[in-house]
């Protein structure tokens, strides 16, 4: 780890955009959709080892703040920085070798693959240059989530939890230093979230990966992270610590509607 | 005249009907490939077939080269034609959406057709070779030697394709940008490299059925769009996106041909054939052998 921190260090220095601890930057963001503005002029920073939680109603823009962020689509205007280095315009597949990968709300493993074949794609094709061991590393990230008994189930007949689980091994697979987290909640029971709380834990300490997470599950997001930030009809409406944005105005007036006086 | 055939002729029609289909089979595991990965309907892959006609035709006449020892140069060869072709022209088109990719295949089509025009002449030709005419008995049974040889290097290419595809780490690359392209891409996958390579084993196949056609039957430059519409209803049975599936699709359309040809006549063979596809399009769209999708 500690060769991988210098790295950070290295590149830090050598660019004049990055300041401190920030490795991925978004500076003045706008995206349209004809004539909405899906996102508009969002800023943010994601600091090293820090989980960043992303939330708001829908619509707010949040899944479209993951497709700009992935090169999905391009923005508008704007620029978005990796380790200091401007990413704007690569393409998908460039930009998760450079070290940005995610997970999709829908679970979208290859259905026709077993889990550790999904995993083998992830670890062969994510990083650059191509790792060595990759089955080792394939079965070390479904160890992490707890699938190293059904790498060698297809995974159309794994349940959801485990296919999101295994959506969070395949996106580690690749050693990114931010990991994009969009819904990994949505559909589970209370005890599978309470797994999934542990994975994402686990992973941001023993992978030292940045997460980036969206989430409807307001308990779940306030009980791990670091930081929140909070999107309204594409805007950044508040950013901070979980404690201050419980007790912001304008996130409650957006989550629960403006008091009538 | 019709009637229903003995227990012996059903089998013979059963035979000469899968040997056909294979063929049909062969050149619809490429088109479904090339869809399957890239969306692309590439309706020239008829004509691609005819053109590895022709050039085993020339392979013969000029440098005595048999047939089957011509795929081994056909193949190569037109794997690197896929490639610049996917390079040169689809990897551009395709942004543009499908539509303008099936009008750039349409041209494609119309280009080669008339190029082979120009080259060979709009005769109708054929490849003869020493064991064109020989056959066997077994039984009440004729099989002709051409025939079964030729469906056996059909059989070995089906199997290459699907070990290529199962097993090897490029090939679940495909596998996976065909299932899910955005996702692919954020696993790393260049999607342009995946296509180019699934366009040079789709364009190998219609190389591969482009032989086995021209050792059985007569052809001529025109011939080829008949094949490809004969590919996309081998694919209509087969259901999309499975190389067994295109391949017995094949093989089912084959003897449904070969059938109707005896029992009812063969100006009926084709009309039946296409009734078939309607009638599977409207009823099982995802194929006679293919699963219902899943709903979300």
């Amino acid at each position: 780890m500690n060769k991988n921190e210098s790295q950070y260090s290295k590149k830090n220095n050598s660019k004049k955009d990055v300041t401190g601890d920030d490795i991925f930057q978004m500076k003045s963001i706008t995206k349209r959709f004809g004539g909405l503005k899906a996102l508009n002029d969002i800023s943010f920073n994601l600091k090293k080892n820090e989980i960043t939680g992303l939330i708001g109603p829908n619509g707010a823009g949040k899944s479209t703040l993951f497709n700009v962020a992935t090169s999905i689509y391009k923005p508008d205007s704007g620029k978005i920085f990796l380790m200091g280095e401007n990413i704007t315009g690569k393409r998908p597949h460039q930009i998760c070798w450079m070290g940005i990968s995610r997970t999709f709300q829908l679970a979208k493993t290859f259905l026709s693959m077993t889990a550790l074949e999904n995993v083998l794609v992830g670890a062969i094709y994510g990083h650059k240059p191509r790792a060595r061991n990759v089955r080792q590393h394939a079965m070390e990230v479904l160890e992490l989530v707890g699938l190293e008994t059904k790498s060698d189930i297809i995974t159309s007949q794994m349940t959801l939890s485990d296919r999101r689980l295994l959506e969070v091994a395949r996106a580690l697979v690749s050693q990114p230093f931010i990991m994009l987290l969009d819904e990994p909640m949505a559909g589970l029971n209370p005890s599978e979230i309470k797994k999934m709380l542990h994975v994402i834990e686990k992973a941001h300490k023993e992978r030292n990966v940045s997460i980036l997470w969206v989430e409807h599950k307001v308990e779940a997001i306030f009980s791990l992270c670091n930081r929140i930030i909070v999107l309204e009809y594409g805007q950044k409406i508040a950013e901070g610590k979980p404690e201050e944005i419980a007790q912001n105005n304008n996130v409650i007036e957006a989550y629960l509607g403006k008091p009538s006086s | 005249m019709s009637y229903f055939p003995s227990l012996a002729v059903f089998f013979q029609i059963i035979i000469n009907g899968t040997f056909l289909g294979t063929m049909y089979g062969v050149a619809a595991i490429g088109l479904s490939l090339i869809f399957g990965c890239m969306q692309v309907l590439f309706i020239a892959q008829g004509t691609m077939m005819i053109l590895a006609a022709y050039s085993v035709f020339w392979l013969v006449y000029f440098m005595s080269i048999d047939p089957l020892i011509s795929i081994l140069i056909i193949i190569p060869v037109f794997l690197v034609l896929g490639w610049i072709m996917y390079k040169g022209m689809f990897q551009r088109v395709s942004q543009a959406g499908p539509s303008s990719t099936l009008l750039l295949a349409f041209g494609l089509m119309v280009f080669m057709e008339s190029m082979m025009l120009f080259i060979w002449s709009p005769n109708i030709r054929s490849v003869k070779t020493s064991y064109s005419t020989s056959a066997f008995q077994i039984g009440d049974i004729t099989i002709s030697v051409s025939r079964l040889i030729v469906t056996v290097v059909a059989g070995i290419a089906t199997c290459l394709v699907y070990l290529f595809l199962k097993k090897t780490m490029t090939g679940k690359a495909i596998r996976g940008v065909s299932e899910d392209r955005v996702t692919g891409m954020l696993l790393g996958i260049n999607p342009n490299r995946v296509s180019a390579i699934t366009f040079a084993i789709g364009i190998a196949m219609a190389g591969v059925a482009g032989v086995a056609t021209c050792l059985i039957y007569p052809f001529d430059p025109y011939f080829g769009f008949l094949f490809s519409l004969k590919a996309l209803i081998a694919i209509a049975f087969g259901g999309l996106g499975s190389v067994g599936g295109a391949l017995l699709g094949g093989i089912i359309l084959g003897i449904l041909e070969s059938l109707s040809s005896y029992t009812i006549s063969p100006g009926w063979a084709d009309a039946i054939a296409y009734a078939a596809f309607i009638l599977v399009l409207i009823f099982r769209p995802q194929g006679l052998l293919g699963k219902a999708a899943d709903k979300v």
